[in-house]
């Protein structure tokens, strides 16, 4: 009798120790952590690299006249300002750190200025009547190890790329990012869609590698 | 036979027991979780809670030394406010700022609590390293290098490695690279809120003739903490930036 209460209490206490609150789902994995970008030319095992550039995507008639009377002085990059998260996930050497909180996950830019921050939320859908802003609304959920991100609500303040393609406040992103190669990396696929300046859905893929290092501080102090 | 049941239960009471002190000993005690959206409690909302120095550009203005109120008095308040034309302003004036209450978001990591400041742009994020010391030759930021250790449910903060292009307070008043913050943050009650109270010390024995403190409250909103970018219409930024006053940098250099 003794035995039969004291054997739970053994597998209770064996099991105590290990035991963590905060889990998400089975399949979700860690991905608090810094991680960099990968240079582009590297080649990762298995052939991981990365694809697709925002330089590449294929405007609409209107967008691609739009461009040319674009003045790239006014390059939201060149002025201190966000660019936006889908050109901001592609910029060289971006650095960025998740910090996954109750119900959602922060993604801090080490590039303040230009990246800021970005809140993911888990725990709910869209925004309805949101106000558009510079890094939109961000839902996410699990799709076994990936997290998927749909993002809308964005304002047309920033731009798709350096040659100036702009936006619409109908941009809708969605983001798939998940562990790979034994989480010493991310990889992170985004597609855009944007009825009213592009020509069709526009994917490219980055890979970002884990590191042991902090965020720096690196703030803009002036016009570049 | 029975015999050989009652050294069998021993064992297991003795393992089981062992287990669990093995695992109470492994447990450390959690520190508390504060993750949220706080802002700064000011007039009634703080419930009765006293802020010690609530005049506090009078008080760091009281701490200057000479040097330094020369300098605050020849500073321009608007050219010389990196903050007011949407560029960092250290971490000081956050909890602090007269016209705005302080807001930050509080997050927990494994190694770290990191405090994003609302005013993102100027502010930044203050990252408090719980699992090292400061690093030997820290170039100087704008927010410094932060660690951080629990004394009971106490957080307790440290940081030096500032630059000197911030100030202390938006009044204008200067330090130097010699700043050293220290910042204590517990969760306290009163008329039936919860707060979380900031107790904060700067020294800078270069700029002070002794250490100032100050305390300050926040209360978790319960709500997300909203976008707030500092320069949301260029051109409004490219024309203040443009028509704002040059420093008189005579002046500033006659006082250094």
């Amino acid at each position: 009798m003794t035995a039969r209460v004291l054997f739970p209490i053994l597998i209770a206490s064996m099991h105590g120790a290990g035991a963590q609150a905060g889990q998400v789902t089975k399949d979700a994995p860690e991905l608090a952590g810094v991680y960099r970008i990968i240079a582009s030319g590297t080649t990762l095992p298995g052939g991981l690299k990365n694809a697709g550039s925002p330089a590449d995507l294929v405007l609409l008639p209107a967008a691609a006249q739009q461009i040319k009377s674009v003045d790239l002085k006014q390059d939201p990059a060149k002025l201190c300002s966000p660019v936006g998260p889908f050109r901001m996930m592609a910029w060289e050497q971006n650095k960025i750190e998740l910090i996954p909180a109750h119900g959602m996950i922060v993604m801090l830019f080490e590039d303040l200025s230009h990246g800021v921050m970005r809140t993911i939320y888990l725990n709910r859908g869209h925004v309805e009547k949101f106000e558009a802003n510079w890094m939109g609304d961000s839902v996410g959920r699990w799709e076994g190890n990936t997290l998927v991100v749909d993002t809308v609500g964005f304002n047309d303040k920033t731009w798709l790329n350096s040659a100036g393609a702009q936006h619409s406040d109908a941009l809708h992103l969605v983001e798939r990012i998940r562990p790979v190669l034994d989480g010493k990396y991310l990889e992170y696929k985004v597609t855009a869609e944007d009825p009213k300046t592009l020509a069709k859905p526009f994917t490219y893929t980055r890979y970002y590698e884990k590191l042991k290092g902090e965020i720096q501080e690196n703030v803009c102090e002036g016009e570049e | 036979m029975k015999i050989a049941c009652r050294g069998v239960l021993a064992i297991i009471i003795t393992f089981a027991l062992t287990g669990l002190a093995h695992a109470q000993s492994q447990e450390a005690p959690q520190p508390p979780d504060w993750t949220g959206f706080y802002t700064e409690a000011r007039g009634k909302n703080l419930k009765g809670l006293k802020q010690v120095s609530p005049d506090l550009s009078e008080v760091i203005t009281g701490h200057l030394q000479p040097w330094a109120r020369a300098k605050m008095e020849a500073t321009d308040g608007v050219a010389d406010d990196t903050g007011a034309i949407c560029q960092p302003d250290g971490v000081f004036r956050y909890p602090v700022n007269a016209q705005n209450p302080g807001s930050f978001l509080w997050l927990a990591a494994a190694d770290k609590i990191v405090i994003v400041s609302f005013q993102i742009n100027t502010a930044g994020v203050q990252r408090i390293y719980l699992n090292r010391g400061h690093p030997k030759n820290l170039l100087p930021t704008w927010n410094g290098d932060s660690i951080g250790h629990w004394e009971g449910d106490t957080l307790v903060a440290d940081t030096i490695g500032f630059n000197d292009k911030s100030w202390l307070h938006p009044a204008m008043q200067p330090h130097t690279e010699e700043a050293h913050l220290i910042e204590r943050f517990r969760q306290v009650s009163n008329g039936g809120s919860n707060f979380l109270e900031m107790a904060a010390t700067v020294e800078d024995r270069k700029a002070l003739t002794s250490a100032f403190t100050f305390t300050r409250y926040f209360r978790k909103t319960g709500e997300s903490m909203p976008e707030n970018i500092c320069n949301d219409d260029i051109e409004i930024w490219r024309n203040f930036k443009n028509k704002a006053p040059k420093r008189d940098e005579k002046r500033a250099q006659e006082v250094r």
